[in-house]
């Protein structure tokens, strides 16, 4: 036997004849003003919450809406179970790790008389965590690409290992879980957090994931082609530079360069660079003077024709 | 009462892997080392807020981390009242 306060169809306010989709609809809007955990100046909540979570159990569901329309169970005993709300653990006196007072931070910072107040009753809460401490690092570029193990001095005299992962950027923080001030009362630890600050490399400049270098040649190698070590933060590799390459133009190593969030790595891009030999040479001025191509050739027809 | 990785699972019902995103995300905050965290009865009530906030709510991963923040927040707020209404009881009046 149905009666009103019992009906599911009455406490969710849908007709017996609503879809499933209606059910829900009509369950997530009673739930949204009736959770306890999310209405918790409510007191009324929780007994409602409770009738209306019964009743969605009921009929939310197909097979159990089902047995119900043939009166095969009915609404006794429905109520869902439920050994208590994260919102009686989270206004117990007692602290716990979720407590967040960024809420009302800025009225903290004022002079007056309620400020004051609540700056003692935050103290009050003794069990927080400890304090974070926070560090900069300066760390050389290779290390940001290829990753060290960092060995850091604290000003307490503590010492911490760190490892950088590879592919660090500048401004990045690393944390140190728990390696922070010790709290006050029972709380856990505060956090080491490491700003990291990469020194600028005389060679390697890097632009997203990929690194570029600007890599001196000798004419002979530009004009003739060659096989030549190139260095990447990981240390040396062969290139082959092509046969006529010119000053200026760019060669890519690819998956040299900075590891990528997703996987896989960067490229390492490399300009050419011809450099003749510091001391004029008379070979090379001999065989210029005589050499009809190199005269007729014009490389500025674009820029000034 | 305190409880291990395996008690916490198998209280809660959730999965493995999905604890793993839970705390990356930082919602829930074990105590203990990442190898051995501990787990409390709190941490059970939230796991079941965050899986009606899924579930039932149908509430998205960016959204249950919005809900999540403001209900810290708000629960900090209310915390916050309650020693001021009791400090403010306190005060003789002049």
């Amino acid at each position: 036997m149905v009666t009103a306060l019992t009906d599911p169809y009455k406490i969710l306010g849908v007709a017996p004849t609503a879809s499933a989709d209606d059910v829900q609809k009509a369950y997530r809007k009673l739930a949204k003003k009736l959770h306890p955990d999310l209405n918790p100046g409510n007191l009324e909540a929780e007994e409602k919450f409770k009738e209306v979570a019964g009743a969605y159990d009921l009929v939310g569901d197909a097979e159990k809406r089902k047995r119900f329309d043939s009166g095969e169970i009915d609404a006794t005993g429905a109520e869902r179970a439920r050994p208590s709300y994260y919102r009686d653990y989270a206004s117990s006196e007692q602290d716990h790790p979720y407590t967040d007072n960024s809420g009302f931070a800025d009225f903290m910072e004022s002079e007056d008389a309620f400020a004051e107040l609540l700056r003692r009753s935050a103290r009050t809460q003794t069990n927080r965590r400890g304090r974070d401490l926070e560090f900069r690092l300066s760390i050389e570029f290779i290390e940001s690409i290829a990753g060290a193990d960092k060995r850091l001095t604290l000003p307490d005299g503590n010492t911490l290992n760190l490892a950088i992962p590879p592919g660090v950027t500048e401004g990045q923080v690393l944390r140190l879980r728990g390696k922070g001030a010790p709290a006050a009362g029972k709380g856990d630890p505060g956090d080491v957090l490491i700003e990291l600050e990469i020194k600028p490399d005389r060679s390697f400049t890097r632009r997203g994931d990929d690194i570029y270098l600007e890599l001196p040649i000798t004419l002979t190698e530009a004009v003739l082609g060659a096989q030549i070590k190139v260095p990447t933060p990981t240390g040396a590799v062969t290139m082959s530079v092509p046969r006529g390459s010119n000053a200026g133009s760019t060669l890519r190593l690819r998956g040299k360069g900075a590891p990528k969030h997703a996987g896989g790595h960067g490229d390492q891009l490399i300009k050419l660079k011809v450099v003749l030999p510091k001391e004029p040479n008379s070979e090379l001025e001999a065989f210029v003077t005589g050499w009809e191509g190199g005269k007729t050739y014009n490389p500025r027809e674009e820029v000034m024709p | 009462m305190k409880m291990s990785k395996e008690e916490f699972l198998s209280l809660s019902g959730i999965e493995h892997q999905t604890l793993g995103v839970w705390i990356a995300q930082e919602w829930l905050k074990p105590s203990g080392s990442s190898v051995d965290p501990s787990f409390t009865d709190i941490d059970i009530a939230r796991a079941r807020l965050i899986r009606e906030l899924f579930v039932d709510f149908g509430v998205n991963t960016e959204g249950v981390g919005v809900i999540l923040n403001l209900v810290d927040q708000l629960y900090g707020v209310r915390r916050s009242l309650t020693e001021l209404r009791r400090a403010v009881g306190a005060t003789p009046e002049k």
